[in-house]
């Protein structure tokens, strides 16, 4: 099958010795600097440069097991901040001066948690530093995210707890809420782009989303649905981007209201191969009539599975990204990665249309899976939906519908648009990110170029281009 | 914590530890149940003998959803409504000729059964049935020790003998508390008291209250820091318990084990606390050649307010039309001086101020203000309700006088362990170094903290709304519940005395002594004499009566052999479906 993917265009060998645990990525690169970090088992941080892919640093020392996750403080100027949750169970915050100075510098930076306070007299003014350790749960910690203003730092971990911290101060951590609903491993969080909204994918087969009422975080919706782990949950960018064209303004138009009323998706991928897309059914304004005696004060989230993407992977899913460009990349135990495109449905085509390839891979375990599927959509109609028979011309053919989802009230639909099997070899893919193209055309213009990079249990980082 | 520790979802709340906790204590033995040959052993019985110290093979750890609390499961599964019940049917109490003459009942089998109730679980019950908490007291003083409550069934038709109120000793523990603090402030800090948190008398500042087991457990389990700051006062609850064990078996002259003693309290974690082995007589018992190498608990048992109504319906009693009417006769608690304390009901009213977990906090302030007359008290709320700051500050100097704060819950709580830290210098490096407000800042005085959030009222024991069939148009969330509780709990007022009746011992009131001391409505040489007496006339040095100590609990992950650990650990880790 030919594959839009190029062949991978450079793979880091992060570590010679065999993984233990499994390196994986920060969810992302710091906004205005072209870097990506990874952590792994063998308990350090790699920075690299995006633009040359190359080592530039290696946070060694701090944490005593596992590193699990990272992530970069956004809206950051003249710094860079970095969190680490390790299988200590400690959260780590590391700084650093921003400098022009991306050449390769490997330099390793010893950081011992316990003996920080000795043996550092040389202080590198350009190299990263430890700021401070967040304690406070009681096993391993499975994600940080941090909030799209940078104040708020959420962590999750075994203990099933999740917390969320607020910087008051510089290096300064208060703990503003210990978040306990979930009944099992909580494995990752993420934040809303545009409110102080959190998600939680958890062992216990649950997202959660949690707000702020009044001066307590809460639970503000459970999201049921994965009929096991669920591994990640990811949000979508502010605005979205369907591709191909639709004849009939209104249709894009009531679908964009209603995007617009809904606010960003959430996307969730689990163990049981599926990966679903959440929508906010948007609540109803509350009149301001006199028969007020209706508490309207809730601060209750209304979530509904909009759809599914087509099942395309054998084994657990592990990650999930959304690009800015608002297509979706998945990755997990069969060592697939998978890329997939927003379109505009095409009229009268369904199970039909050729170029949705029925009888795919994809659709077979699609229904296999199957489950039936309730319709989650409101009861607007779907009429005069047209495109221009575009979806049929993707590169490799492998354009899906999403089984059980024919409904006529659905506008767009969801269709692989790239696929490649064996990425990381027979290792399974544990982590898989989008990456704005650095290294060439300096990573500016309209059209920049999206990279995916991948993190293996072979200890490889790989960047991958996407040709299409 | 302590909304957690319930016997039906144990291992919830808290998580599964990283590590197994080392030393599974073994619990003070359990007095020896008579045998009756005739009786078949329940396998329910044998599980409620000493429970062994627990030994955990690996499998153990990989089948455990949480290690951390097992231990602390087994304790608490030994403090039930039905554990109640079993100590009642096990033996005949003392007959209560010997309780009411002069000689004791020295060489009387039998027991003796008293009871404890906290103002907390009288102001959940009367926010269950509509009642004021005066008249709770009374439904329960009637369950526990009338004659249609626990006294009409049972094998031997047992009651409890004495029903006392926990507030009582909580004035105590408020006076003490507030010599503590002034003790804290005159010492120089020149002699820093060791970390262990043993065998310290004063603790560092800004003390911190210790009344909470929840947090006493975390403290002790987790941030070992901080243990050289907590109060080293019992809590109203263990002083109640010594007091009782000391003054009813020296002057009954029985042994302290031949006294079972039940404690109603808000919260689960109190029988954590029970199980504490620095509160078992062996801690003030003087030391004979004959006695008995058993330790004997200050408090027996711990239900909360929920098990209250379990045990009623267990015995079918139907507790909300017990008479809501004082104990008809009462044997008279065998030292009057005592007696009169414990039966005080005047000095009860609780100033909303004070909050609904004691009040600690507040009299310190009060008597700082006493002290200070001049001064005035400023409160700051800090990031949410459970966070407030005081200040006292003279009128005569803008440097306050006397800071002192309280955090309630569990995320404030991490706030306030965070900023005890011991800070390093050169925290960070470069000269960036002191930016760190992290650790070491704090310039209290005194802190009260308590693992819930709102405090005492809303203890994991209590009556959740849920429990309570509300009629639909009086739906009420779990806020404005506790609202309605803690109502109750600062409803304790004296216009409730006219209706109670034959208490024509208001007469000699101890409050209307002749001190002029009254702080906070108590007066400090009052109680100072009271516990005078309990210490002269039990022969028993007060420090020992009053004071326990803390201690780390060590908990095996880094240290040597961690490898092993580090493997176990790893395997654990597997559990919740891998990384």
């Amino acid at each position: 099958m030919p594959s839009p993917f190029s062949p991978p265009n450079i793979s880091l060998p992060l570590n010679p010795r065999p993984f233990l645990h499994l390196p994986r990525l920060a969810h992302s690169t710091p906004p205005t600097l072209p870097l990506l970090a990874t952590c792994s088992s063998d308990k350090t941080v790699r920075i690299y440069s995006l633009t040359t892919f190359t080592l530039l640093s290696t946070i060694t020392g701090g944490h005593k097991r596992s590193v699990r996750t990272c992530a970069w403080k956004p809206n950051l100027k003249g710094e860079s901040v970095l969190a680490t949750g390790s299988f200590d169970a400690s959260v780590g915050i590391w700084r650093r001066y921003d400098t022009d100075d991306l050449n390769p510098r490997p330099v390793v930076v010893p950081v011992d948690f316990d003996a920080r306070d000795e043996n550092i007299d040389e202080y590198d003014e350009e190299e990263w530093r430890f700021a401070v350790v967040l304690d406070g749960h009681e096993s391993e910690v499975k994600s940080v995210a941090w909030s799209t203003g940078g104040n708020l730092l959420a962590t999750c971990s075994r203990d099933k707890s999740v917390w969320i911290w607020e910087e008051v101060g510089e290096d300064d951590f208060e703990t503003i809420a210990v978040l306990q609903e979930h009944e099992g491993d909580v494995k990752c969080v993420a934040w809303h782009p545009e409110e102080e909204l959190l998600a939680s994918a958890s062992y216990d087969d649950d997202v959660r989303l949690w707000k702020e009422d009044v001066d307590d975080w809460g639970c503000v919706g459970v999201l049921r649905g994965h009929d096991s782990t669920v591994w990640c949950v990811q949000w979508e960018g502010a605005t979205p981007d369907v591709y191909g064209e639709v004849e009939g303004q209104e249709v894009k138009e009531k679908w964009m209201q209603r995007r617009e009323a809904s606010g960003p998706r959430l996307l969730s991928c689990s163990d049981d191969m599926s990966i679903r897309v959440w929508r906010r059914n948007p609540k109803e304004k509350v009149e301001q009539s006199r028969l007020s005696i209706i508490r309207t004060g809730s601060s209750e989230e209304d979530w509904v599975e909009e759809t599914r993407l087509p099942v395309v992977h054998s084994r657990p899913i592990y990650s999930i990204a959304w690009s800015k460009s608002g297509r979706i990349v998945s990755t997990g135990g069969d060592g697939a990665i998978v890329v997939y495109e927003e379109r505009w449905k095409q009229p009268n085509t369904n199970a039909e249309n050729p170029g949705v390839g029925a009888q795919t891979e994809g659709i077979d375990k699609g229904e296999a899976n199957g489950e039936p599927q309730t319709n989650t959509n409101g009861a607007e109609s779907m009429e005069g939906v047209i495109g221009e028979g575009d979806a049929t011309t993707d590169a490799n053919g492998q354009g899906v519908t999403n089984p059980g989802h024919e409904s006529p009230l659905q506008e767009t639909e969801w269709v692989v648009v790239a696929q490649i099997e064996g990425a990381h070899g027979v290792f399974e893919v544990n982590h898989v990110a989008w990456a704005a193209r650095r290294d060439k055309n300096g990573g500016v213009g309209p059209e920049q170029e999206e990279l995916i990079i991948t993190t293996g249990d072979d200890g490889v980082v790989k960047v991958w281009t996407l040709d299409i | 914590m302590s909304a957690i520790l319930s016997a039906d979802d144990l291992n919830d709340f808290i998580s599964p530890g990283v590590a197994c906790i080392k030393p599974v204590e073994t619990l003070p033995k359990q007095a020896p149940e008579e045998i009756n040959a005739y009786e078949v052993t329940t396998e329910d019985k044998i599980h409620r003998e000493n429970a062994p110290p627990a030994q955990i093979s690996l499998t153990d750890c990989l089948a455990c959803s949480g290690c951390v609390t097992s231990a602390e499961a087994v304790l608490v599964s030994l403090q039930s409504h039905s554990e109640v019940l079993h100590a009642l049917d096990s033996q005949p109490s003392i007959a209560l000729s010997y309780l009411a003459n002069n000689h004791g009942a020295q060489g009387q089998d039998g027991k003796l059964f008293v009871a404890s109730v906290s103002p907390q679980v009288r102001a959940s019950l009367a926010a269950t049935y509509g009642v004021s908490e005066t008249r709770a007291g009374w439904m329960i003083d009637q369950l526990l020790g009338g004659p249609e409550g626990l006294a009409s069934g049972g094998k031997h038709g047992n009651g409890f003998t004495w029903i006392v109120d926990t507030n009582a000793m909580r004035e105590a523990n408020l006076v003490l508390g507030a010599e503590e603090v002034a003790e804290s402030m005159s010492r120089d800090t020149q002699s820093a008291p060791s970390d262990d948190g043993a065998s310290i008398t004063t603790p560092k500042k800004p003390i911190l209250s210790s009344a909470c087991p929840g947090w006493i457990c975390y403290a002790e389990k987790t941030h070992p820091h901080v243990l050289p700051h907590l109060s080293r006062l019992k809590s109203p609850q263990a002083l109640t318990g010594t007091l009782l064990k000391t003054v009813l078996s020296q002057r009954l002259n029985i042994r302290p084990d031949q006294i079972w003693h039940v404690s109603l309290m808000p919260c689960f974690d109190k029988k954590l606390e029970a199980s504490r082995e620095e509160l078992t007589d062996i801690y003030w018992r003087p030391s004979s050649p004959n006695s008995p190498t058993q330790t004997v608990r200050d408090v027996d048992c711990v239900i909360t307010a929920r098990e209250l109504i379990m045990l009623a319906d267990t015995r079918g009693i139907d507790f909300p039309n017990l008479p809501r009417r004082p104990l008809s006769s009462q044997i008279p608690f065998p030292d009057s001086t005592i007696s009169a304390f414990l039966s005080t009901k005047k000095h009860r009213p609780q100033a909303s101020e004070a909050g609904t977990s004691g009040g600690y906090l507040h009299h310190i302030l009060q008597t700082q203000l006493f002290l200070h007359p001049d001064s005035t008290l400023t409160s700051t709320r800090g990031r949410n309700a459970d966070v407030v700051e005081y200040t006292i500050t003279s009128s005569t100097s803008p440097t306050p006088i006397f800071k002192a704060a309280r955090y309630y819950g569990f995320r404030n709580i991490q706030n306030l362990v965070r900023k005890l830290k011991p800070v390093k210098k050169s925290r960070l490096p470069g000269g960036r170094g002191q930016a760190s407000k992290a650790g070491g800042g704090m310039d209290y005085t005194y802190v009260e903290v308590m693992a819930c959030p709102g405090g005492c009222t809303n203890g994991g024991g209590q009556i959740k709304v849920d429990d309570v069939a509300l009629k639909p148009e009086t739906a009420m969330n779990q806020k404005e519940w506790l609202n309605r509780v803690d109502e109750a709990y600062y409803s304790m007022t004296e216009s409730e005395g006219e209706d109670e009746e034959g208490d024509s011992k208001m007469a000699d009131d101890p409050l209307d002594n002749e001190a002029g001391d009254l702080v906070n409505r108590i007066s400090p040489s009052y109680v100072k004499g009271i516990l005078d007496h309990w210490a002269s006339s039990t022969g028993i040095d007060l420090q020992k009566l009053v004071t326990t100590s803390y201690r780390k609990v060590e908990s095996d992950i880094g240290r040597v052999g961690g490898a092993e650990n580090e493997r176990v650990a790893e395997l654990a880790g597997k559990l919740g479906g891998g990384w």
